[in-house]
């Protein structure tokens, strides 16, 4: 352990012990109150995010843990972003609504950690770890609204699942070490590939991959492990949930996207069975999501098919479809969390917002975060001219140029199908007379939430304009290995 | 003789552990998973892993089962409805895998020079075992206390009282 290593550890460092030191800040202060707590939170995630993209790594890897590409410091940012924009949603939130104390921010620093432990490791030791801190401190983060019966229910069916996923995940963990004899990401994957210079595979290494893609379905909401999804959405804390659903996800597609770029020779075998889950994915997700009037169980459903998405776009991949991916990754991210950021700006004392009827008029008294979520969803939708458009343009195309005709057609026609359900929210925004004018009175806005979503609302509109930038960054994250 | 105490000690941990997740009783529950994991620690011994098995000994069947009897006894579950059954035949399954456990770990512990029951793979002392965490694997070690420590602190989170 050097100077320079500490250099590049120094995201971890500061997202960690960030988290750590958090803890006790309130005692020091005068009158502790949520707000500040989760601004100096958001402040410690958005330095790490920043030393992410400024060092310059010495060496490829740290104690056989930690790789410093790119690709890994990429993941490690967007990570420590995210958490500075849910940590500013959750400002003024829980002000509002209970959600007392350091431990909120320091979780969500630490949770954090675990993704960029995650997206960044080269052991699947690593992996694992960075796992569970992430689905640990978001077990926390579902249920820190001890008023709340349906937040506590959300963060224990949130650990019922993690906690059945992650038995699914450390058992394919040791049937892949068993079968590989290496701990290292990279050489298991090549074992798998049958590399030169490595055993066979046998039934049991690939009973471990076979786990191994079930624990991370888990974690992705994707096709048969999707069911958790809607309800844990609809009672957790709006920020926690806006957390949950991009930068968790995100970063186990981080894993995902280097264990399918890698894979050689099973790479048919494999993408039949992901062929079929994306397909039900994006099948299952929009048209559950037609029926829903709770915005935030509609996103859940919503979240499901655009994971279904992204996987059209690893199984295209090699070659142009983990650009694609990833681009969508960050797209997905900047929406979601628009659209999350906008609902705990509607969320009161009263409770979450919940039913879209209640949303009747609220765009012409609420117009800056009425068009703030009208964006997200427009996005969503994946409408030029918008981040969600150009995402899922790259996905088809890159889908198509490797010869996935059926399911670019099944992908293309559920978004289309997926322009109603999103939509409906936007015209229930802005729909004048009738009943409407019953007046649900929501809070006042508060700075740092209009902050944030005002910055997410120019990303999605930017990106989805001036892609280039990132599409460029983003070929260049993907010309690396693992 | 290596191969007869491992399939016996593997059987006594597979059917104790079914026994465990089938009980309605739940302190017969517990009782059975100590069981399981006395068989698993004599396993790891026989493998060559003595810190391991003293780990799965002292922590899993000590600590962690200690914790759930005194949870299972606080939570005052209630009796709950099974009818009288004889004596043997809620404790019989028990005893006999205790005495198949007592049987190995007197052969692995007691055998003859004569008969050197040799570790089934690789021996790795404790020494080892501890050097291989701390410069190996330090940053896995590091990692693995955070979420320890986040652990504890959701828990306090979600445990503790608000004063109004």
């Amino acid at each position: 352990m050097t100077l320079m290593d500490f250099h590049m550890l120094l995201p971890y460092i500061l997202l960690s012990m960030g988290a750590c030191l958090l803890l006790p800040a309130g005692a020091f202060m005068r009158r502790p109150d949520a707000r500040t707590l989760n601004i100096m939170g958001a402040a410690i995630a958005l330095a790490a995010g920043i030393s992410a993209i400024c060092i310059h790594p010495s060496q490829a890897d740290i104690g056989n843990l930690l790789a410093f590409d790119a690709y890994d410091r990429f993941f490690t940012a967007a990570a420590s972003f995210m958490a500075c924009v849910s940590l500013l949603f959750a400002s003024g939130y829980s002000a509002r609504r209970p959600i007392g104390g350091e431990e909120f921010p320091s979780l969500a620093l630490f949770a954090a950690f675990g993704m960029s432990l995650l997206a960044s490791s080269t052991s699947l030791l690593g992996v694992f770890l960075g796992l569970e801190s992430m689905s640990l401190s978001l077990y926390v983060m579902l249920a820190a609204n001890k008023s709340d019966p349906l937040s506590g229910e959300s963060g224990l069916k949130y650990l019922v699942i993690g906690a059945i996923s992650t038995a699914f995940f450390a058992y394919g963990l040791a049937l892949i070490y068993v079968d590989s004899g290496t701990l290292s990401l990279a050489g298991s994957i090549a074992a798998l590939s049958g590399g030169a210079g490595t055993a066979k595979i046998t039934g049991l290494g690939l009973a471990g991959w076979a786990l191994l893609i079930v624990g991370l379905g888990f974690k992705t909401s994707l096709f048969p492990f999707h069911l958790w999804a809607p309800d844990v959405y609809q009672g957790g804390p709006a920020p926690a949930v806006g957390f949950l659903s991009t930068a968790s996800k995100a970063s186990v597609f981080a894993v995902f996207l280097k264990f399918t770029g890698a894979v050689g020779a099973p790479r048919a075998e494999l993408s039949h069975v992901l062929w079929v889950m994306a397909a039900l994915t994006m099948i299952f997700g929009n048209i559950a999501a037609l029926t829903q009037n709770n915005i935030k169980r509609l996103l859940a459903y919503s979240s499901i098919a655009q994971m279904g998405y992204v996987l059209v776009a690893l199984i295209a991949a090699p070659g142009s479809g983990e650009g694609a991916a990833i681009f969508y990754l960050v797209a997905y991210s900047a929406m979601e969390l628009c659209a999350f950021g906008a609902i705990s700006a509607f969320s009161g004392k009263d409770g979450e917002l919940g039913d879209i009827r209640e949303l009747r008029g609220a765009g012409f008294k609420y117009p800056a975060r009425s068009a703030a979520l009208s964006i997200a969803l427009v996005s969503l939708a994946g409408l030029p001219p918008t981040a969600g458009f150009i995402g899922k343009f790259g996905i088809f195309y890159s889908a198509l140029n490797s010869g996935y005709v059926w399911l670019s057609i099944i992908g293309i026609l559920t978004a289309i199908v997926s322009v109603y359900y999103y939509l409906r929210v936007v015209v229930y925004l802005y729909m004048r007379g009738g009943e409407a004018e019953k007046a649900v009175a929501f809070p006042e806005a508060d700075f740092p939430s209009g902050l944030a979503l005002a910055a997410l609302s120019v990303i999605v509109v930017y990106l989805g304009i001036f892609p280039g930038k990132l599409l460029n960054l983003v070929a260049s994250l993907t010309r690396l290995t693992v | 003789m290596n191969a007869i105490i491992f399939y016996l000690l593997s059987a006594a941990a597979v059917f104790s552990t079914l026994m465990a997740i089938s009980r309605r009783e739940l302190i017969h529950a517990v009782v059975y998973l100590v069981l399981s994991f006395f068989s698993l620690g004599l396993i790891f011994f026989m493998m060559g892993a003595p810190l391991i098995a003293a780990l799965e000994v002292l922590i899993y069947a000590g600590a962690i089962m200690v914790l759930f009897l005194f949870i299972v006894m606080m939570l005052e579950m209630g009796a709950a409805k099974i009818p009288l059954t004889p004596f043997w035949k809620v404790w019989g399954p028990a005893v006999v895998i205790a005495a198949v456990i007592l049987f190995s770990m007197s052969l692995l512990f007691l055998g003859t020079p004569q008969t050197p029951l040799s570790p089934m793979t690789a021996f790795i002392s404790p020494r080892q075992f501890g050097q291989a965490l701390y410069t190996k694997y330090y940053l896995a070690v590091e990692a693995a206390s955070l979420l320890l420590l986040f652990a504890l602190v959701g828990a306090l989170y979600l445990g503790k009282r608000d004063n109004p």
